[in-house]
């Protein structure tokens, strides 16, 4: 049976209301506006939207090819294109419509200064929060560098603490043997929130002329290929953050309100979309309403009850290599 | 808050195949129901186009023409996503994208108009012709050349063009319809064509012209990128304009991922651009 009133798939985030729990995810859509040139897109379905890597300086990104479509996934190695902190400021944030949804700036350095720097500077700007990128694969110094190393990414968050009273979210990498250690490092250094996951990273090769496809030799991988991963690493990091309530923003390859739901019920609260949006534009729509029908169907009137509602088959051990 | 112009200016259609010809070459022309994309194209634009639902990754193609409801594409099956599109039934519906990017800034009826298209890169230029035709552009030439066999029968041109060999004949019907004269280039010793490079046919008609109308004329140019640097080159040599439409690899298709961004040499310095919104039409001396 159906009940009258709608369920609300509203929620806060770290004290920012978001009208739905999806996120446009960094590098996805560009510096916001993008996606807007499509008819009937509307960022009104998503609770916020996660702005490209910006650095200190600007920076050019990667020689061509950037992209290369893998068996369910993209590999991308975009290199952080970006026009510079100071540019985003003051030509592109200006142009955003904060009375559609929340903009979150993504930060990416390569030392913690610049980290530091950047955070602090968005933390003189409209952007309603910061998420630190200590995951970016596509980058020789900094990116995956700090995130795979506990007491960098730890640092690095420190820093940015330091520089924002904004929201402060880490973005996690899954390129690193022990992610729960990671999130617990960065917790106890003031995160806020924490992405997971970033993409894994990956390469693909020309076999005609034996070269890399990509002009960066290797690539973050993304879309359902990464999803099964995406979602035990979420579960491993709530097994971290649920005792603090930090919410976890889930993503890797959902495309669909049924994948959005498995990552809410392993323990995300908000859910990130990124290379679904290059399959269908309109996706967010589609997963918004197919995640009111379950709720409906359930009788649950909101998703807070699904968030870490997975229910084990016995003692969750996290890091066992059951083959 | 400055709201930007773009909003809505892209369609998300099903589009379901009205038609589809097959060509020697693995050649393909398929027409599209797309309403509201056909209503807003521009030569010059493409639509980004899932070829498969197995495929979910769309890809870029031009718009060939679009008429009424409908817009027609031409490609070569060269890859999985062309090759899946080729084996699409009529009466199939295919997610498409568009019309999307920069189209070619067509030139008052003042200015001499030479198109020069390559391959598959022939597409954009004829949607060009079909609207300089349009609009009674009196000096417009099209020079295309291929490499393997043309999709449409060549016909012999009714249009006298100077500077040609005479037995440079071979035409493309289409355009002959709407009075626009053209001829064909290819190194395979078709009949009729042109004996060469297509940038080489161009380079004849240029020649044939006053300096001064030489000067002013537009160049527009799509085809392999090194078709392309020599169209770029016979533009600096007879001191003309030029645009080209450049291909990249593609994610969005809309300006999101920055993934097929290419080289632009600007005034404050080299920029990467993307080519699907900012392009694909770029000034060719900025390129080149
Ligand atoms: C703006 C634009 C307009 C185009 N117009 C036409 C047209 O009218 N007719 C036509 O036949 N072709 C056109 N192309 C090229 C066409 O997009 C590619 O041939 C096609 O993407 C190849 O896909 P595939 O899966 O068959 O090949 P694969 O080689 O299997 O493709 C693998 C990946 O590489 C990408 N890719 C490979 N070659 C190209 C290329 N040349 N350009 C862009 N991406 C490529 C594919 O999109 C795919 O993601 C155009 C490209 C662009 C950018
Ligand atoms: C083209 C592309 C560019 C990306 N750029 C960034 C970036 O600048 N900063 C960042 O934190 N993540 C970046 N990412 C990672 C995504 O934000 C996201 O974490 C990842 O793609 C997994 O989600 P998905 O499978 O839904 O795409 C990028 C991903 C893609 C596909
Ligand atoms: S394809 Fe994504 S920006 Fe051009």
């Amino acid at each position: 049976m159906q009940t009258a009133s709608a369920p609300q798939l509203g929620l806060d985030f770290c004290g920012l209301s978001f009208a739905t729990p999806l996120v446009l995810l960094s590098g996805c859509v560009g510096f916001g506006e993008e996606y807007t040139r499509v008819q009937g897109f509307s960022h009104r379905e998503v609770g916020a939207v996660c702005l490209k890597g910006t650095t200190l300086a600007p920076r050019l990104g990667n020689a061509p090819h950037r992209l290369c479509e893998t068996p369910g996934g993209l590999l991308n190695a975009i290199g952080l294109q970006n026009p510079g902190v100071d540019a985003v400021i003051r030509d592109i944030l200006p142009r955003l419509d904060f009375s559609e949804t929340r903009f979150i700036a993504n930060v990416s350095g390569s030392t913690v200064e610049e980290y530091a720097e950047v955070t602090r500077r968005f933390d003189d700007s409209p952007v309603d929060a910061i998420e630190i990128n200590i995951s970016c694969p596509n980058v020789k110094a900094g990116g995956v560098a700090f995130g795979n190393d506990v007491r960098m990414s730890a640092q690095v968050v420190a820093a940015c603490r330091r520089a924002t009273k904004k929201p402060l979210i880490t973005k996690l990498s899954p390129n690193q043997t022990d992610i729960a250690a990671n999130a617990r490092a960065c917790l106890e250094a003031g995160s806020d929130a924490f992405s997971v996951i970033n993409t894994l990273m990956g390469m693909a090769i020309d076999i005609e002329r034996r070269v890399p496809v990509l002009g960066n030799n290797q690539g973050g991988l993304s879309g359902p290929a990464i999803k099964p991963i995406a979602l035990l690493k979420v579960h491993q990091v709530y097994q971290v953050c649920k005792a603090h309530g930090v919410p976890i923003i889930g993503q890797g390859g959902i495309t669909s309100s049924e994948d959005a739901l498995e990552f809410l019920i392993a323990g995300a609260s908000a859910l990130g979309i990124g290379t679904a949006l290059f399959y269908d534009p309109l996706i967010c729509g589609k997963i918004n309403r197919g995640i009111a029908d379950y709720l409906r169907r359930h009788g649950l009137d909101r998703i807070d009850p699904l968030i870490g509602s997975l229910r084990l088959h016995g003692e969750f051990t996290g890091d066992s290599c059951d083959q | 808050m400055r709201p930007n112009s773009h909003r809505g200016t892209i369609f998300l259609e099903e589009g379901e195949i009205l038609q589809r010809t097959a060509y020697e070459g693995e050649q393909y022309l398929l027409r599209l129901r797309a309403p509201a994309c056909a209503k807003a194209a521009r030569p010059g634009q493409f639509i980004h186009l899932r070829c498969q639902e197995a495929l979910p990754l769309r890809r870029p193609l031009s718009i060939l023409r679009a008429q009424a409801d409908w817009i027609e594409l031409l490609f070569r099956a060269v890859g999985r996503g062309t090759r899946a599109l080729a084996r699409q039934p009529v009466g199939a519906r295919l997610s498409l994208l568009g019309p999307i990017g920069q189209p070619f800034q067509l030139p008052s009826s003042e200015k001499p108009v030479l198109l020069i298209g390559g391959g598959i890169g022939i597409p954009p230029l004829v949607f060009a012709a079909q609207i300089l035709h349009r609009r009674n552009h009196g000096r417009v030439f099209a020079a295309f050349g291929s490499e393997i066999p043309f999709p449409f029968a060549p016909k012999p041109a009714e249009f006298l063009v100077s500077g040609l060999p005479p037995d440079v004949i071979a035409a493309m019907p289409l355009l002959e319809d709407w009075g626009i004269p053209n001829r064909l280039a290819s190194q395979q010793g078709y009949p009729g064509c042109f004996s060469g490079y297509v940038t080489d046919l161009a380079r004849r008609w240029l020649q044939s012209l006053e300096p001064t109308a030489a000067a002013q004329t537009e160049i527009l140019a799509c085809g392999p990128q090194p078709m392309l640097a020599a169209a770029a080159d016979l533009a600096r040599a007879f001191g003309c304009a030029c645009q080209v439409s450049l291909e990249a690899f593609m994610a969005c298709g809309v300006g999101g991922c920055a993934g097929c961004a290419v080289d632009v040499h600007t005034a404050q310095g080299l920029a990467r651009k993307r080519v699907c919104v900012d392009g694909p039409v770029f000034d060719a001396h900025q390129i080149f």
